[in-house]
């Protein structure tokens, strides 16, 4: 599969990782070449400096023929902007657009852009910690399955306190 | 009903130099207007200047922050900062979330000109689109004398004919030009004639021709060859 990340941060750079190891084809475009050093030396992916906006900088990443576009970066507008070239301009079978502010993500989700809202989902997680003692941010089963809350856990089965990552 | 109070309400987003001048303009023909800015430093010196109270200090793009502004009854809303994304999102929640009537972008990257129309922006504009059609027009032919662009994309070219021009003694049905454009007037002794297909060209004629923008030099050309 050919995919095109936007977006260099912590998660795109851990997104290209794991999608080169799969096999995948992945290219990474960002604005500024440091950010390219989160990939490692190893990194055999393509990797593009210019703006995610720029349609000439799109084609350069190969997003005619991409399979699938993530917008990571650190703007919402600029994520939106992205995610909608490569939806309408470029038909990009499958566009994922991260938005850090909910009212924009549901705007857009009712546009029929695919979204993921960090605020919400980190707001959730912290939240059925603590008040259902589930703790999803934890690799393990509850990732992708998450448990019904029981309001009383099995000595031991408790989950460990959060922890930073 | 006074004359100030049916004249449309403006939204402007963006007190850079183009969002400030467009404000004090608009003010001075009489229109109300809101300026939006993030920076509550430059509201303050933009609301010092103006000498009223029509800036807000707020993110364009926070739906709760717009909803305060009066944008429900606004006829256009204006994306003016510096940032092309920005400008966009602004006049898609407009459109989309407040029923805004006419939107208008400035676009910095004359690439995302298509891009803003094809995402529902009804004016996209680019300086330096506007820019290239007017340099391109001086450089690539001498006949041009002036040139209109429109909102659209598209611009009306004014053109000169040389006495020697090929076009002396065609007429207007005959004259074909590059990807649709076409004769719109016929300038003749000062005086403004409409085309009529029959219409036949006549030496010292000056030409307004409807074309697709930064074709400009294209159809210069044309008309020197034809």
């Amino acid at each position: 599969m050919k995919v095109i990340i936007v977006g260099c941060g912590r998660v795109g750079a851990r997104l290209a990782l794991q999608l080169v190891g799969e096999g995948h084809q992945v290219a990474v475009v960002d604005q500024q070449v440091s950010a390219f050093d989160r990939l490692g030396r190893e990194f055999s992916g393509q990797m593009i400096v210019g703006n995610c906006i720029d349609e000439a900088v799109l084609r350069r990443a190969g997003i005619e023929s991409a399979d699938c576009f993530c917008s990571l970066t650190n703007g919402d507008n600029r994520n939106l902007m992205a995610a909608q070239i490569a939806q309408r301009f470029f038909k990009v079978p499958r566009v994922i657009t991260r938005l850090y502010d909910p009212i924009r993500e549901s705007v857009y989700r009712e546009q029929g852009l695919e979204t993921f809202c960090p605020t919400t989902l980190g707001a959730d997680l912290v939240h059925d910690y603590f008040i259902d003692g589930i703790n999803r941010g934890h690799a393990g089963p509850s990732i992708g399955h998450p448990e019904p809350a029981t309001g009383h856990t099995e000595p031991g089965t408790k989950p460990p306190a959060l922890r930073a990552s | 009903m006074s004359k100030e109070a049916e004249l449309p309400y403006v939204i402007i987003v963006g007190g850079g130099k183009v969002g400030y001048h467009l404000t004090r303009h608009l003010l001075e023909r009489g229109y109300e207007v809101t300026l939006i800015e993030k920076d509550a430093a430059r509201a303050e010196w933009i609301e010092h200047q103006l000498g009223t109270v029509s800036v807000m200090v707020g993110d364009g793009d926070e739906m709760a922050f717009l909803a305060t502004t009066g944008i429900e009854r606004a006829r256009v809303v204006v994306g003016a900062t510096g940032d092309d994304e920005d400008n966009l999102i602004v006049c898609q929640l407009a459109k989309v979330k407040f029923n805004v009537p006419r939107t208008v972008a400035r676009v910095s990257n004359p690439h995302n000109v298509a891009v803003f129309r094809a995402l529902g922006v009804d004016a996209p504009v680019s300086a330096t689109e506007v820019l290239m059609g007017l340099i391109e027009a001086e450089l690539g032919s001498e006949l041009v004398r002036g040139v209109a662009v429109k909102a659209s994309g598209t611009c009306l070219v004014d053109l000169a004919l040389p006495l020697v021009s090929a076009l002396v003694g065609k007429r207007v049905v005959d004259i074909v030009l590059p990807r649709g454009g076409f004769i719109v007037c016929i300038v003749r002794s000062g005086k403004p004639l409409p085309p009529e297909p029959d219409t036949v060209v006549e030496p010292g004629d000056e030409l307004v021709v409807y074309s697709q923008l930064l074709d400009v030099a294209e159809v210069g050309e044309a008309l020197a060859r034809a």
